[in-house]
C-alpha cells in the first residue's frame, strides 16, 4: 500500500465532489434563470444568510446563520435540538449541493422557517452562488 | 484424609479448610458488593459480576459438601430441624455442647443461606435476562415476567439479609458462649481442639482465588482500555433494525429517534402533520412518506424490541397520541428527578439531546447500563451563553 496513490484518489474524490456540486449548481442557477432571476450575487447571498427575521414561535429573532454559524466552512448547531449540522461549503464537505432536490427540499424546509416564507428565484441563486464560493 | 489431633486440650485443630474460608469470605464480599451497586445501574455490569461469582460460589460450595474438608461435608452437619431446635432451646437456657464444626441451629442457617442464595442467583439472571436479554436465559421471558422476577430477586435478596443477621448473632452468642472467636476461626481455620484436623486444600484455595482474580480482569479489561471519547459500554442493546431514509431524513435537525420510542398511531400522526412538523414544513414526497412508514410500522413501541419500548408503550393510555417522546408518561417518570438546571445547562441544553446522558441514543437502544448522568464537575460550566 503506497501513500501516494491514495492521497491521488482521495484528491480526485474530493474534487469530483466539488465539481458533481458545481454541475449541479450551475443547472440549478440556469433554472432560476428561466424564471426571470439573474445577476446571483454571493454579497446579497451572505447579507440575506445573515439578517435575522422574527420567530414565529415567539422565539428570539433567527437567520440561517443562527443554526449554521456565519462561517460556511465551519460546522453548525441547530438552536433547538443541538443537533450538530455539517459545514455548507462543498469544499469542505463534499456531499453538499450534489443533489437538486435535496437542494430545492431544504430551500423549502429553511426558506420557510427563517423567512416565514418561500425564497424566491433571485434569493436561492443568491444563496447558491453565496455557499459555492 | 484426616488425622488425629496430637495435641489435647488447649492445642489447636484445623477446622476450616482454606476452600471453605475463601468461600465464605468472598460470598459475604459478593453479597456485600451486589447489594450497594443496585440502586444504580451505571454499576449494573459490577452488579452482575458479583452476582455471577456469588452463584459460582454457591455451585463451588455444593459440590465442596461432598468432596471437601471434613467439617466442610454436609455429612459433617446434615441435623434434622429436630436437633436445631433443640439445640437452640438448650442455647438459650445455658451453656450448650460445643461443636467444633456447624452446630445444628448453624447448619440450618448455612442451607437456608444456600437456598436463598440460589433463590438470588436465578431470580438474578432471570432478571437479566427478561429485562436486559442478556445471560443464560436472554431472551427465554417477555418483559411482563421482568417485574415479578425482579420481586422475588429482591425479595430473596432481603431475606438473606434477615438470615445473615441471625447468622451474625449466633457467631456473636456462641463466641460469648464458649469464649472463643468464631469469626477469627474463619479466618485462620484453626479452633481450639481437641478434635480431627481436616486437611487445608491449599491449591484448591489457589485455584478458587486465581479463577475469581481472573474472571475479574477478563470482565473488567474493557474499562480500562476505554476512552473519554469512547467510553466502554458493558452491555450493549440488541441491534435494531436500521434505516438509512430514516437516518437522513430524520436525523438532519435532531436525532434520528428509533421508531421503538412512540407507538405506531404517533408515528402516523407525525407524518400526517409533516407539513407542520413542530413549526416546520418537511415538505416530504410520497416515496419518501412510504419508506418512512415501512421502516417504523414492524418496529414502532409495540413491537417491544426494547425494555424502553414496551415500557413506553404501556405507559401511554390507549386514548392518547403523544407527538413528543417527552410527553410519554415512561419518559416523564423515567426523568422526573432531573433537576431544570441540568436540562439548561451543557452538556444536555435540550431535552431532544438524548446523546448527552444515552451513549446508545443513536442505536436506540436506551440501556440502562448506557446511561451516564452528567456528574456535579459540570456545575461550575460557563453561564448560559445564548
Amino acid at each position: 500500500m503506497k501513500p501516494f496513490p491514495n492521497a491521488i484518489f482521495l484528491a480526485a474524490l474530493l474534487a469530483s465532489g466539488v465539481a458533481a456540486a458545481a454541475d449541479v449548481v450551475d443547472e440549478r442557477l440556469a433554472a432560476y434563470k428561466a424564471r426571470g432571476a439573474g445577476g446571483f450575487s454571493a454579497a446579497a447571498g451572505k447579507a440575506l444568510w445573515n439578517k435575522s427575521f422574527p420567530d414565529p414561535k415567539g422565539g428570539e429573532p433567527q437567520s440561517c446563520a443562527s443554526c449554521h454559524t456565519s462561517n460556511l466552512s465551519e460546522p453548525g448547531k441547530h438552536v433547538e435540538t443541538g443537533k450538530v449540522i455539517e459545514p455548507m461549503k462543498p469544499a469542505v464537505n463534499p456531499k453538499r449541493l450534489t443533489d437538486a432536490k435535496r437542494i430545492e427540499k431544504w430551500f423549502l424546509r429553511n426558506c420557510k422557517r427563517i423567512l416565514g416564507r418561500e425564497c424566491t428565484a433571485q434569493e436561492k441563486g443568491d444563496f447558491l452562488v453565496f455557499v459555492r464560493n | 484424609m484426616l488425622t488425629r489431633s496430637k495435641s489435647a486440650d488447649g492445642g489447636k485443630v484445623v477446622v476450616w479448610d482454606l476452600p471453605t474460608r475463601l468461600f465464605h469470605w468472598l460470598l459475604a464480599g459478593m453479597f456485600a458488593v451486589a447489594w450497594f451497586t443496585h440502586e444504580d445501574d451505571r454499576y449494573l455490569d459490577v452488579h452482575v459480576f458479583a452476582g455471577y461469582v456469588f452463584f459460582g460460589l454457591l455451585l463451588f460450595r455444593m459440590l465442596w459438601g461432598f468432596v471437601g474438608g471434613y467439617y466442610a461435608r454436609f455429612r459433617e452437619f446434615g441435623y434434622r430441624w429436630t436437633n436445631a431446635r433443640d439445640y437452640l432451646r438448650a442455647t438459650l437456657r445455658g451453656p450448650s455442647r460445643r461443636y467444633l464444626g456447624h452446630n445444628p441451629a448453624g447448619s440450618w442457617v448455612v442451607f437456608l443461606m444456600l437456598g436463598l442464595g440460589l433463590a438470588i442467583s436465578f431470580t438474578g439472571m432471570f432478571v437479566l435476562g427478561a429485562e436486559e436479554r442478556h445471560g443464560p436465559f436472554a431472551g427465554a421471558f417477555s418483559f411482563a415476567h421482568a417485574t415479578l422476577f425482579h420481586l422475588l430477586h429482591e425479595a430473596s435478596a432481603v431475606g438473606l439479609l434477615v438470615v445473615v443477621a441471625f447468622h451474625l448473632t449466633g457467631v456473636a452468642y456462641e463466641s460469648w458462649r464458649h469464649r472463643e472467636n468464631l469469626a477469627g476461626a474463619m479466618v485462620t481455620g484453626r479452633k481450639r481442639g481437641p478434635g480431627v484436623d481436616a486437611v487445608i486444600f491449599r491449591g484448591v484455595g489457589a485455584l478458587l482465588l486465581a479463577g475469581v482474580a481472573v474472571s475479574a480482569i477478563v470482565q473488567f479489561a474493557g474499562h480500562v482500555r476505554a476512552t473519554p471519547e469512547k467510553p466502554y459500554l458493558p452491555f450493549t442493546g440488541p441491534t435494531l433494525p436500521d434505516s438509512a431514509l430514516w437516518r437522513a431524513e430524520c436525523g438532519s435537525c435532531h436525532l434520528a429517534f428509533h421508531p421503538t420510542l412512540l407507538p405506531l398511531r404517533s408515528w402516523e400522526a407525525l407524518l400526517a402533520g409533516q407539513r407542520d412538523h413542530f413549526g416546520d414544513d418537511l415538505a416530504l414526497d410520497a416515496a419518501t412518506l412510504a419508506g418512512l412508514r415501512d421502516f417504523y410500522t414492524p418496529n414502532a413501541a409495540e413491537s417491544a424490541l426494547t425494555e424502553a419500548a414496551w415500557k413506553t408503550d404501556r405507559s401511554i393510555p390507549p386514548g392518547e397520541t403523544p407527538l413528543r417522546i417527552t410527553e410519554t408518561e415512561y419518559w416523564k417518570r423515567k426523568h422526573r428527578d432531573i433537576s431544570q438546571r441540568t436540562w439548561e445547562r451543557d452538556p444536555v441544553r435540550t431535552k431532544a439531546n438524548c446523546a448527552a446522558c444515552h451513549l446508545d441514543a443513536e442505536q436506540g437502544t436506551f440501556e440502562d447500563a448506557a446511561m451516564r448522568p452528567p456528574g456535579p464537575q459540570t456545575d461550575q460550566s460557563r453561564p448560559k451563553t445564548r
